[in-house]
């Protein structure tokens, strides 16, 4: 029976090539894989969702409180089928999970992230998969997104009108592409239908080629290896193989991760549908995107407004918050791997402590998102009493610089601490075997 | 030089291929762009979606009390949030609920507070009506309890109704423009259109045009 399938599908061949691919032996090579895991079970829920699902705005009555005969209540259907969803036996849970997982899903991608920007893993021959994984990135956040609209109700409702009068800043194709991209003027007939369209099939189809890629080339280029490689065999790959060690170690990673995460979706709702009610009028308070998200929000808080006409075009603080700005942030992530020179291919993850300026750098940034993040609760800074609306724009300004500056500073400051008092450790030690001759 | 110049067969063959995949990309990108053109459904103007239009009624758009006529007496200094209410072509009345940047902000003053740039000719005894779309990325503001200012939810920007809608603080860059109201009776009707451009037209040239097609149409 094996050589029967072996003579067909050349199992060896598959087994010398993938299964016994080795993995590295260190915790923060988990990561990628807890991102891994999450996409599945994003997948496996959501076509339970999509099941129970309704894509549609058009109106239906509403079959929880039917209203009267002349006076109907009437909603959307796709508001309507989640509270079915809702209703439906763990159908809220089900909910819960598919949120929950898709936060961790991004935060575990950034987090992987930073593993390979501050062990210099994105370094040649890497490159290549660092710009698949920053695309990844981005088509998770759009997946992200598109998600939230789905339920249609009030804040979503919110949300895709502010996502559309993005899109529509765009100068001189905005119109078009905001209509092309949303079917139609705010809120067009077909608005859900398209969207439903992007969520369930055009971009997990497109996250799923790129992880795809991703993977392939990850096999084919194998991990860096962690330091310990290096003293136990110099360029030879340690560590334990997908079949048959780390099979089971991932197994055990998935569910127990798994577990995790459907014990935080039953203690912490999600976006509370009947809360916030069908889509109406009057606005929601408070409304903020969602973590990753939020540094945009901030960016769009505290530009000025102003329009520029160019050639009959115009250029205005929502295009430059949410599009240009951005764009500048994910084209300076992109180009991180073309400001390595080195002409040897990377083995080893390196210790960031020895490379000072990209570890203080990347603290910066980070520092930077954070700062905007904040700035992204302008309004509430400014109910607090911590602010007025008068100088809250200085202020985050000044801030937003500030506070990434003496990030940068301080960390080279502490590395070079670590560094000396390390050589002193050698020194030491060096003299003393010395002494010990 | 060129005479002795060798053909090498191998490059012509390479250049062909080149080229025929160059066609063959191009011809590809135009049936994209051309398949991606109907992405875009056509806009058809219909009653529900009008703009608000000169004679038209203002009822509640807060679900509770949606579709009523708002009362003159009703009014206060914080926002009363309003829908149009016009008549399709058989003469039933249609809420133009369907264009949701619509939303009419009711307020009354004491007339002496209302200053410029308010239009007052277009204020009734001190009733002022303005867009209630932040002209920012189009969230809907609300009235902050006990001040009468304006303020969005999104990016904290604030509004000055008493003095034309003008941008107190945050990232708007215009103010939200007034309409033309006038209490007549029980209900208040209107007697213009968005003064200035509202949220969603990049200049008054290109609103106004709008105004017109839509004036026409449904006329
Ligand atoms: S939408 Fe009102 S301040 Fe941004």
């Amino acid at each position: 029976m094996n050589q029967w399938l072996d003579d067909r599908l050349h199992l060896s061949r598959l087994n010398d090539k993938f299964l016994r691919k080795a993995f590295p032996v260190h915790h923060s090579f988990f990561l990628g894989e807890i991102t891994l895991f999450s996409l599945i079970v994003l997948i496996i829920t959501g076509i339970l969702l999509a099941l129970a699902y309704e894509p549609s705005n058009s109106m239906v009555l509403n079959s929880f409180d039917p209203g009267t005969a002349d006076k109907p209540n009437m909603l959307p259907a796709a508001y309507h089928s989640t509270l079915k969803i809702n209703a439906m036996p763990f159908g809220d849970m089900l909910r819960r999970i598919h949120h929950w997982m898709a936060n961790i899903m991004i935060a575990a991608a950034v987090l992987h992230m930073m593993r390979i920007y501050f062990t210099g893993a994105f370094k040649k021959p890497r490159e290549i998969n660092w710009w698949i994984g920053m695309l990844l990135l981005i088509f998770a956040g759009l997946t992200a997104v598109t998600g939230y609209i789905l339920p249609y109700d009030n804040y979503a409702y919110s949300t895709v009108k502010v996502i559309y009068a993005i899109t529509a800043s765009v100068p001189w194709v905005g119109d078009w592409l905001a209509q092309a991209a949303f079917a139609g003027r705010f809120p067009g007939d077909g608005i859900i239908p398209r969207i439903y369209g992007y969520h369930i099939m055009l971009l997990p189809g497109i996250l799923l080629a790129l992880t795809g890629a991703h993977m392939l080339i990850m096999i084919k280029q194998k991990h860096t290896q962690p330091q310990y490689a290096k003293r136990l065999a110099y360029k030879k790959i340690v560590g334990v193989p997908l079949m048959t060690q780390q099979t089971p170690i991932m197994l055990l990673l998935a569910l127990l991760f798994t577990g995790l995460v459907v014990l935080f979706a039953a203690f912490i709702p999600v976006h509370p549908i009947e809360y916030f009610g069908p889509p109406s009028a009057s606005g929601v308070d408070n409304i903020k995107p969602d973590w990753y998200l939020l540094w945009v929000f901030g960016a769009l808080a505290i530009i000025p407004g102003f329009e520029w006409e160019v050639l009959g075009g115009v250029i205005n603080a929502e295009f430059v918050g949410a599009m240009v700005f951005p764009g500048i942030v994910i084209g300076a992530m992109f180009a991180v791997p073309m400001l390595d020179r080195s002409k040897d291919n990377q083995y080893y993850a390196e210790n960031p402590t020895n490379h000072p300026v990209r570890l203080a750098a990347g603290v910066a940034f980070m520092a930077m998102m954070i700062v905007m993040s904040v700035a992204g609760y302008k309004p509430e800074l400014i109910a607090g009493g911590l602010l007025t609306t008068q100088n809250a724009n200085t202020i985050l300004w000044i801030l937003t610089f500030l506070v990434p500056a003496i990030s940068y500073f301080a960390t080279i400051g502490i590395v070079r601490m670590i560094r000396a008092l390390r050589e002193a450790d050698e020194r030491d030690s060096l003299a003393h075997a010395h002494a010990d001759d | 030089m060129t005479r002795y110049k060798k053909q090498d067969p191998e490059i012509t063959r390479r250049k062909f291929i080149n080229v025929a995949m160059g066609t063959g990309a191009g011809v590809g990108v135009l049936s994209l762009v051309s398949a991606l053109g109907s992405a875009k459904p056509a806009f058809r103007l219909t009653a529900e979606k009008a703009p608000p239009l000169k004679g038209d009624v203002l009822v509640h758009a807060d679900p509770a009390k949606y579709g009523q006529p708002i009362k003159p007496s009703e009014l206060t200094e914080l926002a009363i949030v309003a829908y149009p209410m016009g008549k399709a072509k058989d003469g039933t009345p249609v809420i133009r609920s369907a264009e949701p940047n619509n939303q009419i902000g009711v307020y009354k003053f004491d007339p002496a507070q209302l200053k410029a740039p308010t239009k007052i000719e277009d204020t009734d005894n001190g009733i002022v009506a303005y867009s209630n779309t932040c002209t920012h990325a189009g969230c809907f503001p609300k009235s902050v309890q006990g001040s009468a200012i304006v303020n969005c939810p999104c990016h904290s920007g604030q509004y000055e109704p008493k003095e034309g809608c003008r941008v107190l603080g945050g990232p708007p860059n215009k103010p939200m423009p007034q309409l033309g109201v006038k209490a007549q009776g029980d209900q208040l009707v209107l007697t213009s259109s968005f003064l200035t451009s509202p949220y969603g037209y990049k200049s008054d040239e290109e609103w106004e045009a709008y105004l017109k097609q839509a004036e026409e149409l449904l006329a």
